[in-house]
Formats: structure tokens, sequence, C-alpha cells
């Protein structure tokens, strides 16, 4: 194919065979390698859409989608790459567990970061966690703290967030002042804050109603007075979601046997143990003794004589089982933590159902947002184990060094491109696009239009669609080049 | 900005029914930003054409041009050669565009595809409102810059009717935000509630020239 | 006389899906044309409307689950301009229906097929195919 383009000077090429999901970038490469620009190129997809799809003989069917690539490569335009430089800084927001592995785990791979801090210590909520994962939060604070690479800033918080991947200008306020930096890569991992489902009971949470952070608190100090004889926990049924309430119930059934040997009954609808360990943790626990019963309906709950009476229905005995409780731990809510709905606002980007930021793809792409350069993990994308946190920090350390550790990166030039004659500034695809690539472009002295970021686009053409005054280009699916493969159909 | 919006099918293809060679003309300015008549919607409504006769069995040939502003003669002038080789001109411009055209290119009927609606802004991406009912004879600047007039069901200028519902929105539609509340709010922020006590006389709509001509005074 | 149907396959979902049946040797009929899009959010009224002016008898827009989209709203665009397009022929005076919008994932080859088999059937039934 090389030598043909060469020696033939041609300048445009149509490859009829397989789908161009296979095998579009070797025919692109072939065309680079003849000095053509690879964009040149079409390609027929007689195979599979065509050929193995029908029965009889597709040969006119093969000769019209071959027509139809003709006439969109007549229309095609080279599209050149070009090399951006961007900043190899990396702002971290949160100062928990996940923002802490990736900021240690970013400064030693190079990159500089900085880690902002909305309390005056960092740590967050790892201390409840320490005694469910057997872990110790100080030498990961050390660590940080230690790194040289990483710039630690407490009671602070992020105002503003300007411009794009590679560039982004962020206004901070520490304390009472206000500074600006530049970042190449945002990373947000400002965690999950806990509600205790409380109010579903008409009970205020007290001495014998607590949450799993008291009992944690509970369990760690070293005497407890007056063991209490019987403990309930109740969870799952407030949402389906649970992973985070069903270790810590677990963990903390497990630890009252081992610590207070009290009796333990398990209250809930099911037992989710899809994390890692759960399964084995839920056995343990059954070995030691605690008792689990599965309702379906919410349990009733009063107070009995300064202790708490818990009644429900147990589905397997069918019968209304009645527990008298000195301690009753109740499930909590896993919430966005506040300031989510602000952030998501500042940044444009979407949360989800729950108020959780929302996963760009959650098949594919979970740690990225619909912002190229803008990552959320750990728990403040939703309810999580730490497993999942961890996936989620090497899968950000990843993307973010992909992304920075050069200094460069590498993007298609004006791919879809804004005709500054024909823009009147409606601003309609700077509201539409979902990557927030476009802004409107105050040029001095000139008319302001609006204009594609090429770091930021993503090529999704929506702009192209809505544009009222047909100023955008998408250069490979341009209308001209949509509609002359409509042209060729039937025309022989 | 104008607002404007496109005339129901029905009425554009009874226009154009005695007619075979059309320009479809669009406008890119106001019209465009809403919508309404730029290139696109042009396009748009050409293919609707043209399908529409062959869906009758007839044939139709199609121009399609836009213009920055339909409204300035100079601009208009542009298409006057595709003017010259058709029978009849579909304008999408608000109906000063029309006018301009139709004065433009005597010979040649000018329709007009837009129902020119108000004076407006966006309120999200494709929702625009009336904000302006240019009435000649401004008074923003004691009602919190709310106009009262357009954005009261019942454009009255002092105060609210008495039928405001809870949380403050309209008696006529309870969608709307009451005007009247709004500009409480506003000069509540402002410390300038006394200006809620004062009375103004009846508005004089004979600031309004008709037809309204106004010559810029300074060179 | 011809009959096609056009698809604007979304790259990400509905086009290698379209690949998957050709692979798996699902037969549909062949009167399909794929058009490659980036994302359904790509496609424009226009688009649709031309592909009926050149003689298609319907036309389908397929992209990504909803939620999937990895342009995040691209496929619901789409969605109301598909419906937008519906209304736009009914004005002029072709049936309804004849223009839809659906999700398919890159592996549901067989909901693929399903849906062209759909649209041709009732193609045929109101004589499209004239």
């Amino acid at each position: 194919m090389t030598s043909c383009i060469r020696d033939k000077n041609i300048d445009r090429v149509v490859v009829a065979a397989c789908s161009p999901e296979f095998k579009e970038h070797v025919f692109q490469q072939a065309l680079e390698n003849a000095g053509l620009n690879g964009h040149l190129l079409s390609v027929a997809n007689i195979r599979e859409q065509c050929a193995w799809a029908h029965e009889g003989d597709v040969t006119e069917k093969a000769l019209e989608l071959i027509r139809m690539a003709v006439n969109r490569t007549r229309l095609l335009q080279p599209v050149e790459e070009k090399e951006l430089s961007v900043n190899k800084g990396v702002l971290v927001v949160g100062g928990g567990f996940s923002a802490l592995n990736s900021a240690i785990q970013l400064s030693q791979l190079g990159l500089p970061t900085t880690l902002l801090e909305r309390e005056s210590t960092l740590g967050g909520r790892i201390r409840e966690l320490e005694n469910m994962y057997g872990f110790k939060t100080g030498p990961m604070i050390e660590a940080a703290e230690g790194a040289k690479n990483i710039d630690i800033l407490t009671s602070a918080e992020v105002l503003e967030v300007e411009g794009k991947i590679g560039n982004f200008m962020v206004r901070i306020r520490k304390g009472a002042e206000e500074i600006s930096r530049s970042f190449g890569a945002i990373v947000f991992a400002t965690g999950y804050e806990t509600e205790v489902t409380d109010q579903d009971f008409q009970l205020k949470p007290g001495v014998n109603i607590i949450s799993q952070e008291r009992l944690a608190q509970m369990l760690q100090a070293s005497s407890p007075k007056g063991r209490p004889q019987t403990v309930g926990f109740i969870f799952d049924f407030y949402d389906e979601n649970s992973r985070f309430p069903t270790l810590a119930t677990l963990s903390n059934a497990l630890a009252i046997k081992q610590k207070w040997g009290s009796e333990v009954y398990v209250l809930c609808r099911d037992v989710k143990v899809d994390s890692e360990g759960a399964d084995q943790l839920y056995r343990e626990a059954r070995e030691h003794g605690v008792v689990f019963s599965k309702f379906e309906e919410k349990p009733r709950i009063s107070a009995d004589d300064g202790r708490v009476k818990v009644e429900a229905k147990d589905v397997f005995l069918g019968e209304d089982m009645t527990l008298i409780c000195d301690l009753v731990v109740a499930e909590e809510r896993i919430l966005p933590p506040a300031g989510t709905k602000d952030l998501s606002f500042l940044l444009s980007i979407r949360t989800d159902s729950q108020g959780f930021y929302q996963d760009e793809n959650v098949h594919l792409y979970p740690v990225a947002s619909e912002r190229k350069g803008i990552f959320f993990i750990g728990g403040c994308r939703g309810d999580l184990d730490f497993q999942r946190a961890l996936a989620d920090v090497s899968s950000v350390v990843m993307n973010v060094y992909g992304l920075l550790s050069s200094g460069k990166v590498v993007v298609e030039a004006e791919k879809v491109k804004v005709d500054p004659q024909k823009c009147v500034a409606c601003l309609t695809c700077i509201r539409v696009c979902p990557h927030s690539a476009i802004q409107l472009a105050r040029t001095e002295g000139e008319k302001e239009v609006a204009e594609i970021s090429d770091l930021a686009c993503d090529a999704c053409g929506v702009c192209a669609a809505i544009c009222p005054a047909k100023a955008i280009k998408f250069e490979g699916y341009s209308d001209e080049q949509i509609l002359a493969q409509i042209e060729a159909l039937g025309a022989p | 900005m104008i607002i404007a919006e496109r005339k129901p099918m029905e009425e554009i293809k009874q226009m154009i029914a005695p007619y075979n060679k059309l320009l479809l003309a669009g406008c890119g300015t106001c019209v465009t930003v809403c919508w309404a008549g730029g290139e696109k919607e042009v396009g748009i409504l050409a293919s609707q054409l043209r399908l529409a006769r062959s869906a009758e069995g007839k044939e139709i040939s199609i121009l399609e041009a836009t213009v920055e502003r339909q409204c300035e003669k100079e601009m208009a002038a542009e298409l006057k050669d595709k003017v010259g080789e058709v029978e009849a001109v579909l304008s999408l411009a608000c109906g000063a565009g029309v006018q301009t055209m139709a004065e433009l290119f005597e010979e040649k009927p000018i329709f007009p595809a837009l129902n020119t609606a108000f004076i407006g802004m966006p309120e999200k991406e494709g929702l625009w409102v009336e904000m302006c009912g240019a009435c000649g004879d401004c008074f923003l600047d004691r009602t919190g810059g709310i106009c009262p007039m357009v954005r009261c069901a019942k454009g009255l200028l002092n105060g609210p009717c008495g039928g405001t519902r809870r949380g403050g929105k309209c008696e006529i539609d309870p969608e709307k935000d009451c005007a009247w509340v709004l500009i409480y709010r506003r000069l509540e922020k402002q410390g300038r509630l006394d200006l809620m006590r004062k009375y103004y006389p009846p508005k004089n709509f004979r600031a309004v020239k008709s037809p309204g001509r106004i010559q810029a005074v300074k060179a | 006389m011809r009959g096609e149907i056009v698809a604007f396959c979304c790259e990400r979902s509905a086009y290698p899906a379209a690949d998957l049946a050709g692979k798996g040797k699902l037969c549909y009929p062949d009167n399909l044309r794929v058009i490659r899009i980036p994302c359904a959010g790509r496609v424009d009224a226009i688009h649709i409307l031309k592909a009926f002016e050149k003689g298609a008898a319907a036309v389908l827009v397929l992209g990504c689950e909803d939620g999937a989209c990895h342009h995040i709203t691209g496929n619901i665009r789409a969605r109301e301009r598909v419906r937008y397009c519906d209304m736009l022929l009914k004005e002029v005076g072709l049936d309804g229906g004849r223009v839809g919008m659906f999700n398919v994932a890159p592996n549901e080859t067989h909901k693929f097929v399903r849906i062209v088999n759909e649209m041709n059937e009732k193609i045929k039934e109101s004589g499209e195919t004239k």
C-alpha cells in the first residue's frame, strides 16, 4: 500500500475490507509511512457488515458501501498532531486514605504533588478504620509529610478551578489568605460522611443506640465500665449499597465477641460479602457465636427500662422475635462529603442519583470524570471498601502519570474547529459540551467567538450537531462528510 | 435579543403552495442564537419542504442562504442574485428582516417562516424568556432591574395583585414567579425598600411613537 | 424500488455490535446501511431528513446504554433529537415511527439484529419498500 501511494501519487485512500475497528490504525500507519496524513482514509466495512452479515449475493451492497466511503473520502482533510506542554504538578484534594496514598505514590513517581486538606490535620477518617483493617495511620501521614515532593496545605479549600487538563488554574483559600496555583491534573479524594439512620427509629442516638464510630471508640478504650451483656446490630435496611456498613458490622461484632464476650445479634436483610475478606469475616463471626437473623421489614425499636427492645419478624422461623439489648448499633448511611454539591457545580461535573461524583464510565473509566484531567477516587464516588479504594489509587496514579510524566501531550490539532467567521457566539456549544472544552475566546480587538481546546476536547461532535450557525466542523464527521455518504445511497 | 419561533408547517406550506422555486433566507443574528432561523434551521426547513412536496408527488427547487443580518439592506442585498433565480422567498428572519427583504426585492413575494415573539434572554440552553416589552419608557431603575410590565402576568406597575401564591408564585401561572415578589426581594437586598411605598401614575404609553423612529443625536 | 434503513451507529457501542453480529453470522436484512459516528449525539436532524430525501425508508440512531455514554449525555440528546425528527417528519406527512433511537451495548448483537429486523418489518408493512 505504502509503495503504491508513493509511486502513483495517491492523495486519499479507501480500503474495502474488514471492519475499521480491527485494522484501521494499521492502514493509517501505512498512509503515514508513505508521507500521507493518516486521516485521509476511509474503510468500507464489507466483511463484518456485509459479506458475513447476509446470505446470498451481496456484491451490490458491498459496491454501495464502497461508493459511500469514496464519497466521504473525497472530502477528507488532513488532521495534524501537535505537542502541547503540560504542567507536571498534581493537586490531590483530601487528606484521608485514598488521598494520602495517591499523593505518596505520585510523588514517588516524580510528580510534584500538593495535598490539600479541609481540616487542620491529615488523616481523615482513617483512624476509625484502623481497628477494622489492622493498619496504622501514623506511618502513612509521616510518609506524606516526609516526602520532599509533597506540599501539604491544611485548613484549605478549593475556591475556583479554571483552565484545562495540563494547565488548571486553581484558586485556593488557606486560612485567611487566598492563593492561586497551576496544576496539570486534579485528583479529588474527598471521602464520605456517615449519618446514623436514627430518625427511622424515632429515638435519638444516646447511650443505648450508638453509631459504629462510637462503638469503635468504646472498643478501643481499655476497660469499658459495665460491659454490655447483649449487643444488637441493625443494618441493610436503608439502601442496597451497604458494603461499608457490612464490613464495619462484621468486624465490630467479632471484636465485641473477642474483647467483651457479650452476646451479639446481627439483624439484617442480607449480608453482602462481595468485599474482599468479608466472607472470611462472616464465617469467623459465626464461628465465634455471633447470631445472624434475617428480616424483611424494618425492626420496631422501643425503649425498655433503660435497655432497648428490638422486635422483628424472623424470615426463616416465620415468628416474631423480641430481643432486649443493652446496646444497639444502628446502621449508618454513607453520604457524599459536605460541599460535594458546590464543588460539582464549580467544576461542572455531574453527581449521581445519590449525590456522589458520577464516574465517567462505570465500566471503562471509573476514576475519570467528564472533564479530562480531573479524577475522583475513593469514598467520594460512592460506597467503597478498602480494597476498592486501593484499586482507585493505583488506577488514578497510572492515569495521571501517563498524562503528565513527559511534560508533554500529543493531541490532534483542530479536529473539531469553530469557524470564527460563522460563529455568532450564541454560547450553545459552550453550554452543551460534555467535557467543558469550549470557551468564549476573548481576543483583544476581535469578535468574540467560541474556541475549542484541543486538549480538553474528546471529539464527540455534540457541539457540531447543535450549532445553529453550522459554524463547527468536525473533521472526519463533518456534515458534508456524513451527507456525502447518504448521497451515495442507491446511486449506482 | 429578538426571540422567534417557526410558524406551523401547514401555514408555511399554504404560503408557498403556488411556487416551485424558492429561496430560504436565514438570518445570522438574533434568530440564529434562538435556534429559529440560522443556517441549521434553513437546512432543516428546506429538507422538510422537499420531503413534503415529494410526498405529494410534486417537484420543488430550493436555494438556501443565510446573511449576517436581514434587517440591514446592505447585508440583505447579498441575496440579490439568488432572489433573481427564484419565484418567492421564505425568510427565516424576524419581522424587521422580512420587511427589509420585502422592501429590497419589491417584485418578489417575501414570506415569513417565523413568528417574532418577544425580546428575551436564554434561561438555559434552548429556553428563552421574555424580558422586555419595548415600552419606550424604561422604569427598571425603580423596580430593582425587574420589569413588571412583562414579567407580571397582569403587567401591574404598583405592587402585586394580591393573588400571589405561597412561595411567591403567580396566581395565573403557578410555574412562574410573581414579579413583584422578585422585585421586593431585590430591593430588600439593596436596602431600597422605600421604593415599594411610592406610587406611580399609569404608564404613559404615548412614549412609544408608533411607528417607532429614533434618530441618533450624536454623529 | 429501494428501501434502505440507514443506521447511524456510535463507534463505541452499536458499531462494534454490528461487527460482532456479522462475525457471529447473525443474518439481518441487507438493506441496512451503517454510517459510523463518534457518538449518537453527533447525529443532527439534517442527517436524518436528508437520508429520507435520498429515499431511505427508515433511519435508526443507535447509541450507548443510558448512563454509559462516553460523552455523558450524547445518547440522551440523540433520543430527544430523534423524537424531534419524528415530529418534523409527521409535519410533512411521513408517518411516524420510521425513525428510532435505541441503546445498544457493544456486546448486544442479538438486540442489534432484533432492532434492524423490527424496523424492516415495520417498513414492509407500511409498503415503504414500494
